[in-house]
């Protein structure tokens, strides 16, 4: 089976070819701006390289945040056209997840958290075995020490000297782990692959986790 | 040649399959109306995430509406601005992703040229010939000699003329959107009644202003009688105010169109406010004065759709002008800096 695998939700663009339970062909770049422009170029690169055309594709994996909400949306528009174009099945999945399954937690439970370029960060709970044990959210980092579990905890993501930074002080029991700090599009067409093939009956497209409502604030006062 | 066309730049989400003897063969518009109307105006994260959740199901039903497979298909247009920019990047990849899957040719169009092309779709018309381009972001007026190929002779120095009627049908209370709630109002209105000015009226050029005449709305509606009348007579009369201002600056753009074009005579008016009847009354009759065809796409490609940009597709792949994967888009592009064939 194929896998193609895509992101551009955070502060990186990447894609990913998945067959076998092995990386075939992958690209990853870092970049602040610019997904819109580099992101179908990995997607060809990669597929080329792998000598494969879109038929041979058998799964599309992306991620649907949360994350910036513009390189999220330029991700997750590409996989589901690329979906819609080759007729191939798609399948979500969270950054946060992604980056946990990046990490080696060394039989510690984790938190992960995203930079979210505003004061609250986007983070969730993993055990020692990557299972998630709350949903994704966005906390200040103030707020994030009630929500840890007791005993030593990691944590990793591009936000995690930020909340130590914040609380170290008072949970004193935080490792940093040094595993990818970014998601990346070869972990995340593993983790859609193994997703799949528990649960091939995919219905509707995925939809974006953006975690925050836009910001849009209803008129006040009626203007005269 | 078939190509398909996706338009994201502002509230409405757009899906349209044109062929290149002029045939539309299915056009679908998502308006986001509902949507951004209990702010006032469009939300631009709105926008954004609406385009997102529709793009991709409309793509599909404008195929099976033209009975197509994407192997049916010559190439992919996108609007690539300018506009708002999380739609138009969502329109975009879109498009880049159809094209990359099925080897097809991409093109990255610009919106206004989508509008300036508009007229060649419905009604044949031969280059060169003189736009009215007028939306709520864009009051201009341009030669067009060729797709790609555009010069302007004028254009607002302040509110573009939908925001004009979109910013009076705030003062006078009417409903979102503004500008066929204007026209809604003004027909039951006398046009007379308020003496508003007509901005830059005789003057030499081709320029607008609208922002005094706006103020001007203001300024004598929270003075005049609160009649049961009072809305309906100020929209009739800001609006023959506006309309005669646009005619007076198009009429110095003939005269000077028909200097530099001998072999020109067609007035084309073209963008969302072209959907505006009294306008296209009163355009249609200086061109019948200046002895002009007058030509006014139908009111629903006036307005934002994906047909239009479907059509400036075809005429760009005629010419051999397709984009690259990498195209970026661009929020700002103003219709002069489009690359011409050489």
């Amino acid at each position: 089976m194929n896998v193609l695998g895509i992101d551009s939700a955070t502060e990186a663009c990447s894609a990913a070819i998945w067959r076998d339970n092995a990386v075939i062909t992958h690209r990853f770049e870092t970049m602040r701006r610019g997904h819109a422009e580099v992101l179908m170029c990995l997607v060809k690169d990669v597929t080329q390289r792998a000598t494969l055309t879109f038929r041979d594709i058998d799964l599309i994996v992306t991620t649907v945040g949360p994350g910036g909400f513009t390189g999220l949306r330029i991700g997750l528009a590409s996989a589901r056209a690329l979906a819609l174009a080759g007729r191939i099945p798609i399948i979500g999945v969270t950054t946060l997840e992604a980056i946990a399954q990046a990490q080696s937690p060394a039989g510690k439970p984790f938190l992960i958290a995203l930079d979210s370029k505003r004061a609250d960060i986007y983070v969730q709970l993993f055990d020692d075995a990557k299972r998630p044990l709350c949903e994704p959210g966005a906390m200040l980092p103030s707020d994030i020490e009630p929500i840890l579990p007791s005993g030593p905890v990691a944590i990793g993501g591009n936000a995690s000297m930020a909340i130590l930074d914040a609380i170290s002080d008072r949970a004193p029991a935080l490792e940093r782990l040094i595993g990818p700090t970014l998601p990346d599009a070869a972990i995340i067409a593993a983790i859609g692959a193994a997703r799949y093939s528990k649960n091939p009956n995919l219905t509707a497209p995925p939809k974006p986790l953006y975690l925050r409502s836009p910001d849009a604030h209803l008129p006040t006062v009626q203007i005269q | 040649m078939i190509i398909l066309g996706i338009e994201t730049s502002c509230d409405e989400t757009a899906a349209a399959i044109v062929r290149d003897d002029r045939s539309i063969l299915s056009n679908l518009v998502n308006s986001q109306l509902d949507e951004h109307r209990p702010y006032g105006g469009v939300v631009p994260e709105i926008a954004a995430r609406s385009h997102l959740d529709h793009i991709d199901g409309l793509v599909d039903r404008a195929l099976r509406d033209a009975n197509m497979e994407f192997d049916d298909l010559d190439g992919v247009a996108a609007t690539g601005g300018p506009g708002l920019i999380g739609g138009v990047l969502v329109g975009m990849m879109t498009a880049k992703a159809i094209a990359l899957v099925h080897t097809l040719p991409l093109m990255a169009v610009n919106h206004l040229e989508g509008h300036a092309l508009t007229a060649r779709l419905t009604d044949a018309v031969e280059f060169p010939y003189l736009l009215l381009l007028v939306s709520g972001g864009h009051c201009q007026l341009l030669s067009v000699t060729g797709p790609g190929a555009y010069v302007r002779y004028g254009t607002t120095l302040d509110d573009a003329v939908g925001e004009a009627f979109d910013k009076t049908a705030k003062l006078l209370g009417l409903p979102y959107p503004g500008g066929p709630a204007v026209e809604q109002a003004a027909r039951s209105g006398n046009p007379n009644r308020f003496d508003f000015p007509r901005p830059m009226r005789g003057r030499p050029g081709c320029d607008f202003s609208f922002s005094g005449l706006k103020t001007a709305v203001a300024r004598t509606f929270r003075a005049a009688t609160q009649d049961e009348n009072v809305v309906a007579d100020a929209a009739a009369s800001f609006q023959t105010a506006a309309g005669e201002a646009l005619v007076d600056r198009t009429r110095n753009a003939i005269e000077r169109f028909r200097a530099e074009n001998p072999n020109g005579d067609t007035l084309v008016v073209a963008g969302g406010v072209a959907a505006n009847a009294h306008l296209r009354t009163v355009l249609g009759n200086l061109a019948t004065d200046e002895e002009f065809r007058f030509v006014a796409p139908p009111p629903a490609l006036c307005t934002d759709n994906a047909a239009m940009i479907a059509w400036a597709g075809i005429e760009r792949l005629r010419l051999g002008l397709t984009d690259t994967l990498d195209f970026a888009p661009r929020p700002r592009w103003p219709l002069n800096e489009l690359r011409v064939a050489s």
